[in-house]
């Protein structure tokens, strides 16, 4: 029974907690700039978030490891050093990017300016991560998040073309704006796929103490909860192309994201927008501190887990605080939360591979997962989505920051 | 055993299985004339650095010393004291009586004095 509704709160926690600034700001200007065109890249993009979450847990099951522990004992730290900094680096851009996105929803509520609400935000996230235990931070977040089921509700609402969005899965290449197509690709993918993701979910699983029986909880959730989730950004990109393409609306800004709203929602739509956006980040920001805690504590070896008091794991605790003090500094420094959130999604497709491929082969070290290894044809899609996704990266993401 | 794969960068824990870091450096004995014996391990970011690049051990001691949390640190673990080696290495010492835990210790101090701490 205790499985079963693991599995239930698993997968709609899944559903809540998919969507923050990289996965809403990648979906309307996608869809508002191409249409449906790059729906594909949302599909591969979670398809490669479900097999990399699963293999996650199943780590986590098995070796009671987490990806950043295991990493620095198999391959130790002169290996890990690099995409650790640079993965934390990205890290602290976009829990300064999550806080930016928080603070723009509470602008479009109160017509305050964004830039007084960072400290706020920034605040109430630690008090959340100082007060809550992790079942309070997931489940309660995730529950919450379910206010961005309202992308897939506009959707719905504006009855798109359903077999041109079938016709959108398969990949394609633009008529014009070759660059700028792929910039988006590359984005979606490292909006969706996080690398913070990998490790926060083996990490909660091993504070939800999950065990080597139990991995068809694992999979279930990892599989039914993400793929759900993938449709909420889909929702979002077929909303974005319906209404905003058709009225040659480019989204520069989130205020201008929020106008997808407008023909579902008529006079909710601000507040819906802004709900779902404040939410998914806020989410995001608690998770990705909270990842940094668990990160630092893991490769060092010190006590850590929202499940202890704070005192009892003080280093993990003052990790997770200094991280957040850094990305709310970002933050006050004022740069522009959607154009934040776009520079940290697509710089994470850059060190992808680094955090990927090792973890590709702790996956098939049968010292850490024993007979649980991956499979071929799974290794080989991640593998090959990964390098692809970083060469475009190398080449797209200079082009773009040139020409933009 | 193969001191890289079985012993560096494991995670080690104290008799009562508290975490106390991981091995950062392993020191061997080497006589003339014998195979080299492993005589200690060594825990604490000072020896940590120092791996990636001497320059680096020498700030990270320096700012040990700086925070004065230096005294005792790197922790060197005599090889008598391992209890055994397998997820972890587990040694017959308790963390709190050891200087691996004077940053945890001072930290505790301030993390403590914040209400809902413990």
């Amino acid at each position: 029974m205790s499985a079963i509704v693991d599995l239930v709160l698993g997968i709609v926690t899944s559903i809540g907690g998919f969507v923050e600034a990289g996965s809403i700001s990648t979906a309307a200007q996608a869809g508002s700039e191409f249409g449906l065109q790059l729906l594909w890249a949302i599909a591969a993009a979670t398809v490669m978030l479900a097999l990399l979450v699963e293999m996650s847990g199943r780590l986590a099951a098995v070796s009671r490891r987490s990806l950043a522990a295991a990493v620095r004992e198999r391959f130790g730290v002169h290996f890990q050093i690099v995409p650790l900094t640079a993965e934390l680096l990205i890290d602290v851009l976009l829990l300064a990017a999550e806080i930016g996105g928080a603070a723009i929803a509470v602008k479009l509520l109160t017509g305050i300016g964004f830039q007084w609400w960072i400290l706020p935000i920034g605040l109430v996230a630690w008090l959340v991560l100082w007060l809550c235990q992790f079942g309070v931070i997931e489940y309660g977040l995730g529950l919450l998040g379910l206010v961005t089921l309202a992308f897939v509700a506009a959707a719905w609402k504006l009855e798109p073309n359903v077999s041109a969005v079938g016709a959108s899965l398969i990949p394609s290449l633009p008529t014009h704006h070759h660059t700028r197509y792929a910039f988006l690709a590359v984005s979606i993918l490292g909006a969706t796929v996080s690398p913070y993701l990998l490790n926060f979910y083996a990490s909660g699983s091993i504070e939800e103490k999950l065990n080597e029986s139990e991995l068809w909880v694992n999979r279930t959730t990892a599989y039914v909860g993400m793929c759900f989730g993938g449709v909420v950004s889909m929702g979002a990109l077929v909303t974005s192309a319906a209404v905003l393409q058709p009225r040659h609306i480019v989204v520069d800004s989130y205020e201008q994201a929020a106008l997808m709203f407008v023909p579902a929602f008529g006079r909710w739509a601000v507040t819906l927008f802004a709900a779902s956006l404040g939410i998914g980040c806020f989410g995001a920001a608690v998770e990705l501190a909270l990842n940094a805690g668990y990160t630092f504590a893991q490769v060092f070896g010190w006590s850590w887990g929202a499940n202890k008091p704070r005192r009892e794991a003080a280093r993990f605790t003052a990790a997770f605080t200094i991280v957040l003090l850094a990305s709310v500094a970002v933050g006050l420094i004022g740069f522009d939360p959607l154009r934040l959130t776009m520079l940290s999604v697509a710089l994470t497709v850059v060190i992808m591979p680094l955090v990927v491929l090792p973890f590709l082969v702790l996956m098939n070290d049968e010292k850490y997962v024993k007979k649980h290894t991956s499979g071929v044809i799974g290794n080989a899609f991640l593998a090959l989505l990964t390098v692809l996704g970083a060469l475009l990266a190398l080449v797209v993401v200079p082009l773009e920051l040139l020409g933009g | 055993m193969n001191l890289v794969r079985d012993l560096l960068d494991k995670a080690l824990v104290d008799r009562n299985g508290r975490d106390m870091g991981r091995v950062d450096r392993v020191v061997l004995d080497i006589r003339d004339g014998a195979p080299p014996r492993v005589a200690a391990l060594e825990v604490g970011p000072a020896v940590l650095a120092h791996r990636l690049a001497p320059l680096a051990g020498r700030w990270a001691a320096a700012l040990e010393h700086a925070f004065g949390v230096d005294e005792g640190r790197p922790l060197r673990i005599p090889v008598r004291d391992l209890l055994g080696i397998e997820d972890h290495v587990k040694v017959d010492l308790a963390f709190g009586d050891t200087a691996a835990a004077t940053i945890e210790q001072r930290l505790r101090r301030w993390v403590g004095a914040i209400p809902r701490s413990s």
